[in-house]
């Protein structure tokens, strides 16, 4: 098989609502995947099916072969994420952050050592691995926290709006990281809402709402099926072009029902 | 070379527990609260003596060792004007290490002995009555105390002797004492109630705490994503909360001794036992409520729901007997009331472990069960 990632229709409900409905994608190894859709369209929910962190509804899905549900340790071993929120420890150091994530992942002694060492250089951290990652600015935080991601040498890295709520500058340094990752021989998922993003990292791209993959391709192929000189084009194209005022409580068959977040509070965090 | 699942199951657990006692003791506000709390707790109740007029019908035990009449009459006599005054129940028997076993159960108050030969020494002149008294709440002490120095005052008057009941001759001599040597005061009843508490709710409230913060804060996904056992999460933040709870009641100890002189008589193996027996038992009720409870406000708000009515109820400030009736019910239900009456009768009492016996075990049992609840619930919480 010559996919890193493969989902063959993942569905996933929260007490009736479908968060991601029939997802089918496939990801090429070793290369920049891309995952546009607004807020609220189910990105987040789909990958977290897909590194384990949620039991998918129905559906199935694959990890260079590994079948989440079957297998999730084996998933979990060779799957790196970055999460919307930080996977850090405000108290704990640079260094004491990523040591022990490596250590949970099997990793020890003189190869820990030498592993923390390269990822913090490499992040521009190496000179503040001894300070509590609470003092960091957004920026540095988001740049250990892709180290951590990194520490067990995944084959496969997620990354789930990796550049939102980041200066210019970070945005920058993050892009371009991304795609240092994809010449090191890495598969990449990430996920955004910027079409510039989408556009500047993907080489396919899949446009998501209300929990349905609308379109999939290599993004010079969907520009040409739709006649659209953007990747905003497209997406419009697609999704319609009227204004999206949800409320963020849902009327269902059964009456009103809270939930958790909404597309307003999902930008939030 | 992979490690077996056991060994690196332990190995997982480990590290987390360092980690998370790492985050605590970062956290300066947390370690002066720790040490500050329980000294609070002391003064605030260990001044607040409570009015010995709310109590009535205290439990006493009468021993009767003198099978001659005129002993059996002495003791009659007590138990009928003991059981008319209102304030005192009687629970007559001819066994002292039986009504011992009840003091230090908090079964009774005060033992009243009536001892061998008591008859005989009354003919020839005149003879002794030995009080034992709890020593562990000296506002119940002083009043047990001064209504049996009053029944042996009125028995002594000549006129209600003659009145049916054969005449002492020589005077009773009442000697009151404690099971332990030395006064003790409401320290002595607080200090084994707060060391245990304190143990106990960082368990309860710890843990539920420490998931809900990590999930808020989005490290617990970190965690759920490493290839360990979810066990391992559990249990290795079991750990901190246990570590960090046997932290908590040493201090509270030590606070105890050198600050407020506090003497303690019991068996340390025992003490430890017990102590860590109600830890456990906790940290089990914490992982059930974080089975249910996902974010940290309502985390908070159920433990200030259980844990505040728990502590109060559970005789840790305060003794059970003030309560009314239906509150005491609630007690005997509530684990910590077994943890801390045990523990106390322990540290203060000096209790043989035949007292303490029932609470040993039905703590344990208790403990296994909710373990046997929590875990598998915590699995099925942690993978949605
Ligand atoms: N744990 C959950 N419980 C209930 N609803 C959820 C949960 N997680 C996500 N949702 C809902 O599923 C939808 C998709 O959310 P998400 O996957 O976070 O979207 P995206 O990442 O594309 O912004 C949203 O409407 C969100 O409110
Ligand atoms: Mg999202």
């Amino acid at each position: 098989m010559s996919y890193a990632v493969e989902t063959e229709n993942l569905t996933k409900a929260f007490n009736g609502f479908v968060a991601v409905n029939g997802v089918s994608i496939r990801v090429r190894r070793g290369t920049i995947f891309g995952l546009l859709g607004p807020n609220g369209a189910g990105k987040s929910t789909l990958l977290r099916m897909v590194c384990t962190l949620l039991r998918p509804t129905s559906g199935r899905a694959y990890v260079e072969g590994f079948d989440v549900e079957r297998e999730p340790n084996s998933v979990r071993r060779i799957i790196g994420v970055v999460q919307e929120k930080l996977l850090l420890y405000p108290v704990l150091t640079a260094k004491e952050n990523l040591e022990l994530f490596g250590r949970l992942y099997g990793i020890d002694g003189e190869e820990l050592r030498r592993k923390v060492r390269d990822l913090l250089e490499e992040v521009k951290l190496w000179g503040f691995r001894d300070r509590p990652v609470g003092t960091f600015s957004t920026g540095m935080r988001q740049r250990l926290n892709i180290a951590r991601a990194l520490i067990h040498d995944p084959r496969v890295i997620i990354l789930d709006e990796p550049t939102n709520t980041l200066d210019p500058q970070s945005v920058r340094w993050v892009r371009d990281y991304v795609k240092g990752l994809k010449g090191r021989g890495l598969t990449v998922i990430v996920t955004t809402h910027d079409m510039h993003e989408a556009e500047e990292l993907s080489e396919e791209l899949a446009i998501m709402d209300r929990g349905q993959v609308l379109d999939v391709g290599p993004v010079n192929e969907l520009k040409s099926k739709y006649h659209a000189s953007t990747v905003e084009d497209v997406f419009l194209e697609l999704t319609g072009r009227e204004l999206r005022d949800e409320l963020s409580g849902r009327i269902s068959g059964r009456g009103w029902r809270r939930r958790r977040s909404g597309p307003g509070s999902a930008t939030l965090s | 070379m992979e490690a077996t699942p056991l060994g690196s199951g332990i190995r997982h657990a480990l590290l987390i527990a360092r980690k998370d006692l790492t985050e605590f003791y970062r956290v300066r506000p947390r370690l002066v609260t720790m040490i500050l709390f329980p000294i609070i707790l002391m003064l605030l109740f260990g001044y607040m003596f409570p009015s010995s007029g709310s109590v009535s019908h205290v439990p006493i035990a009468v021993v009767v060792q003198d099978q001659s009449p005129q002993g059996l009459a002495i003791a009659q006599r007590f138990t009928y004007l003991a059981q008319s005054s209102g304030l005192l129940d009687v629970e007559t028997t001819d066994s002292l290490s039986w009504a011992q076993r009840q003091l230090v159960m908090n079964n009774v108050y005060a033992i009243v002995i009536f001892p061998r030969g008591l008859g005989a020494q009354l003919s020839s002149g005149g003879g002794t009555v030995e009080v034992i008294l709890d020593q562990l709440n000296p506002t119940l002490d002083s009043a047990v105390r001064g209504e049996i120095a009053q029944i042996f005052s009125q028995m002594d008057a000549p006129a209600q002797i003659s009145a049916g009941f054969p005449a002492s001759p020589g005077t009773l001599d009442v000697v009151f004492q404690g099971l332990v040597p030395g006064a003790t005061g409401s320290f002595e009843f607080l200090a084994p109630g707060i060391v245990a508490m304190t143990a106990i709710v960082g368990g309860l409230s710890g843990l539920a705490m420490t998931f809900s913060r990590e999930r808020e804060l989005g490290t617990l996904d970190g965690l759920l994503m490493a290839p360990i056992s979810r066990l391992s999460i559990l249990f290795g933040k079991g750990i901190a909360q246990i570590v960090r709870g046997a932290m908590s009641s040493v201090i509270v100890f030590v606070i105890s001794v050198a600050l407020f002189g506090v003497k303690v008589y019991g068996n340390p193996l025992l003490m430890i036992l017990v102590l860590l027996e109600g830890i456990l038992a906790f940290t089990g009720m914490g992982m059930l409520f974080t089975s249910f409870v996902s974010d940290q406000e309502s985390a908070q708000l159920i433990i200030m729901m259980i844990q505040f009515p728990m502590i109060f109820l559970s005789g840790a400030l305060f003794p059970l007997l003030q309560l009314p009736w239906w509150l005491r019910m609630i007690s005997y239900i509530l684990p910590l009331t077994y943890v801390v009456s045990a523990f106390r009768a322990e540290m203060v009492l000096n209790a043989p472990f035949s007292a303490i016996a029932p609470q040993v075990y039905g703590l344990a049992i208790f403990t296994v069960a909710v373990f046997a609840l929590a875990v598998p619930l915590f699995q099925r919480a942690v993978t949605r």
